[in-house]
């Protein structure tokens, strides 16, 4: 074991016999993406690990990276300089300092629901005497489709739209993560886009990890490869997601990034500025940079003094070891970022029972 | 409580009871108000079941099916749930200024046709119109009265440890149908609405002398939520088996993308029963030579050594977990 062909043709019970019967070191794993976090509990993983594997869930969901600071930024937009602002579903539930963007439509906030930044354009071009501001979060899967959408802006020099970016990449993360886990389920859907190479040189730098995908089987697969090259005492990585991911990646896409966006530094919730971690427009596009349109000011943020999100991101604490969780933090009025998507680890532990 | 009504109130979920607890039950309980699909009630020597639902359906006509279908399926399955065989319908119909009266016409005729094969007449109607702007474009309510065909009529608390779970058909397919409608997400694939109107399967089970303990459609909230209420009415554990339940790969792909669990998508024309284990084989076996009811599989069942109120999942990787519960709203006017 494990070539590209073995790899395809090891089934679930040969991964269940591997995970159940490990003997080896204790080993943390930890998974940076919310759909494994989900797929994760759904399938039960947990219940079948020996007591020496633990399985820590990372910061790999987009709105539980994001730090207060970046809600009250776009509190702002939309209550001080009445912007319409456009987003993706999850983010209106995450808490801001005083309160949520689902909150502050009472306030008169105007949100727009989207499924993609295009849509976010299309509100543009129906609203041309109003600002419209779509919030960009998300990993490398959802930036080509951001970057789409600056690229059609400026083709069409629509004067009305602008970004407020708080994208993250990966690579830099897991450094920062280095010391929290002995090895990592790498993103299959971001492995798509960046390619393998990031995550290979990661071993030069002592982290191990396996790309893994998202069915039971392959995220089984995945699992049972970690236990046996952990077996060799040196970083190690491996692909075992070989259907979707090509070692180059998606080169169209990266190469799009690449024309529109440039890395920067990026405050992750509960980790802090993680430097080269985020992405910001390059000088031709300023335009569509909301930070820099509206002179957003310095806020004061500050995050719920008792909620943990940042620590359970690291995996320094579980969700119960909470005092709100499950108590005053609930999926119907999350107080913590880690509360409101289902890919949330904190929804997730609460959804299956605290598990 | 809320200072204003939410989307999710109407979600089919935890919220949509706790409204109906805070505000309707508080003001019109009585002894007759019921918590199931249908009233029961004594008429004479005679029982009868009264039920009514609203439909809003966006957009009113979908693959499958269409407004008009779906307000008379409504309506014959949650009589059928009761085991009563619908008698009497009637209809109300709130329309917007500007309906092409084409669409009212094709409504109406699938209205027709769909009481047709359940055999049930349509006796009465009422029509508004609202103008442009303060509807969207129709609403229709209907009502049923039907007549309980059963000494022994199924109800949400006789589920009893052991009792088979059986699904009438794959699921989610009206929930999806209705996604792909809305054109919002640039998704295409060939799910047709499993609209369906019941009475004929429920009609064929009491024929054949099973003893079906519990008969729910699986609407709004999908089979999901179906099971918790059962749970939490029967103060009974539920076991179900991931691999058993029946899924189309098509909808089963679009909940991949979207992050749907197809168990809480909406069915607009499935039963979920309970009956005896014994007679969950038969069962299947009478649903399957029924048009609306050939992919009926058992999925689970009523499991003594799971907590009372719970529902737990035996996963595609032989690990047990609970169900997770639905919070809020997942799609809004799907019926």
């Amino acid at each position: 074991m494990f070539n590209d062909t073995e790899l395809a043709h090891t089934t679930i019970e040969d991964a269940r016999t591997i995970i159940t019967t490990y003997t080896g070191k204790p080993l943390r794993i930890m998974e940076v993406c919310g759909t494994h976090t989900h797929e994760i509990f759904r399938l039960g993983i947990r219940q079948l690990l020996p007591p020496k594997i633990t399985l820590i869930s990372g910061p790999g969901c987009p709105v539980c990276v994001t730090p207060v600071s970046y809600i009250d930024q776009a509190l702002w937009l939309g209550l001080e300089q009445r912007a319409i602002i456009c987003t993706f579903g999850d983010l209106i539930r995450v808490p801001g300092t005083t309160m949520s963007l689902g909150d502050a439509r009472k306030e008169g906030l105007e949100l727009r629901l989207v499924y993609s930044p295009l849509d976010a354009i299309q509100i543009a071009k129906e609203n041309p005497t109003r600002e419209v501001v779509f919030l960009s979060i998300g990993f490398e899967t959802t930036v080509p489709g951001e970057c789409l959408a600056v690229q059609e802006a400026k083709a069409e020099g629509l004067a009305n739209f602008s970004l407020l970016l708080a994208n993250k990449t990966m690579p830099e993360a897991y450094l920062a993560l280095k010391n929290s886990a002995d090895a990592f389920l790498f993103p299959g859907h971001v492995c798509a886009i960046t390619g393998t190479q990031d995550c290979r040189a990661l071993t030069k730098l002592g982290i191990s990890g396996v790309v893994a995908g998202f069915t039971a089987q392959e995220l089984m697969t995945a699992l049972a490869a970690i236990l046996i090259l952990s077996r060799q005492d040196k970083p190690f990585f491996m692909n075992c997601y070989p259907r979707v991911v090509a070692d180059c990646g998606n080169v169209a896409a990266q190469k799009l990034i690449q024309s529109i966006l440039a890395p920067c530094d990026s405050e992750w919730r509960g980790l802090g500025v993680i430097p080269k971690s985020g992405l910001k427009l390059r000088e031709e596009f300023q335009d569509f940079d909301a930070q820099r349109r509206f002179h957003i000011p310095h806020l004061e943020s500050h995050a719920n003094a008792a909620c943990r999100c940042g620590d359970v991101l690291q995996g320094k604490c579980l969700p119960k070891d909470c005092k709100v969780f499950g108590k005053a933090c609930t999926p119907t009025h999350p107080i913590g970022a880690c509360m409101v998507s289902s890919e949330g680890t904190c929804a997730a532990y609460y959804q299956y029972g605290g598990m | 409580m809320q200072s204003t009504v939410l989307l999710a109130h109407g979600g089919g979920g935890a919220q949509t009871r706790d409204l109906i607890a805070q505000v309707f039950q508080n003001h019109l309980a009585n002894p007759e108000f019921t918590q199931d699909d249908a009233a029961i009630l004594k008429l004479g020597q005679e029982h009868i079941a009264f039920s009514t639902d609203g439909f809003i359906v966006q957009p009113y006509f979908f693959p499958g099916g269409d407004i008009g279908k779906l307000s008379i399926c409504g309506t014959v399955n949650d009589l059928s749930c009761m085991g009563a065989q619908p008698k009497w319908l009637t209809c109300a119909f709130v329309l917007e200024e500007g309906l092409p009266l084409k669409d009212l016409d094709t409504i109406v005729a699938s209205m027709a046709a769909t009481a047709k094969e359940v055999g049930v007449n349509i006796v009465a109607g009422d029509t508004k119109v609202a103008s442009k702007g303060q509807v969207d474009r129709i609403f229709i309510t209907t009502s049923g009265i039907g007549q309980i065909i059963t000494p022994n009529p199924p109800a949400g608390s006789l589920a009893q440890n052991n009792d088979a779970i059986i699904v009438t058909g794959d699921i989610g397919r009206h929930g999806a149908a209705i996604l792909l409608a809305r054109e919002q997400f640039g998704l295409e694939a060939e799910i047709t609405s499993d609209c369906a109107p019941l009475w004929h399967l429920v009609r064929k089970l009491y024929a054949a002398q099973i003893d079906i303990h519990v008969i729910r459609d699986a609407t709004r909230g999908g089979v999901g939520t179906v099971l918790y209420e059962i749970a939490a009415q029967s103060n009974v554990g539920i076991h179900i088996q991931q691999k058993a339940i029946p899924i189309e790969p098509q909808v089963q792909g679009i909940c991949r993308i979207l992050g749907l669990d197809p168990l809480y998508l909406a069915c607009e024309g499935r039963l979920v029963l309970f009956v005896p284990q014994d007679k969950a084989q038969d069962t299947v076996e009478l649903l399957q030579k029924e048009a609306h009811g050939q992919n009926a599989a058992i999925i689970g069942y009523v499991d003594a050594k799971q907590k009372a109120g719970t529902v737990v999942v035996e996963t595609e990787i032989g690990a047990v977990t609970v169900l997770p519960q639905p919070t809020g709203e997942l799609l809004p006017r799907i019926c």
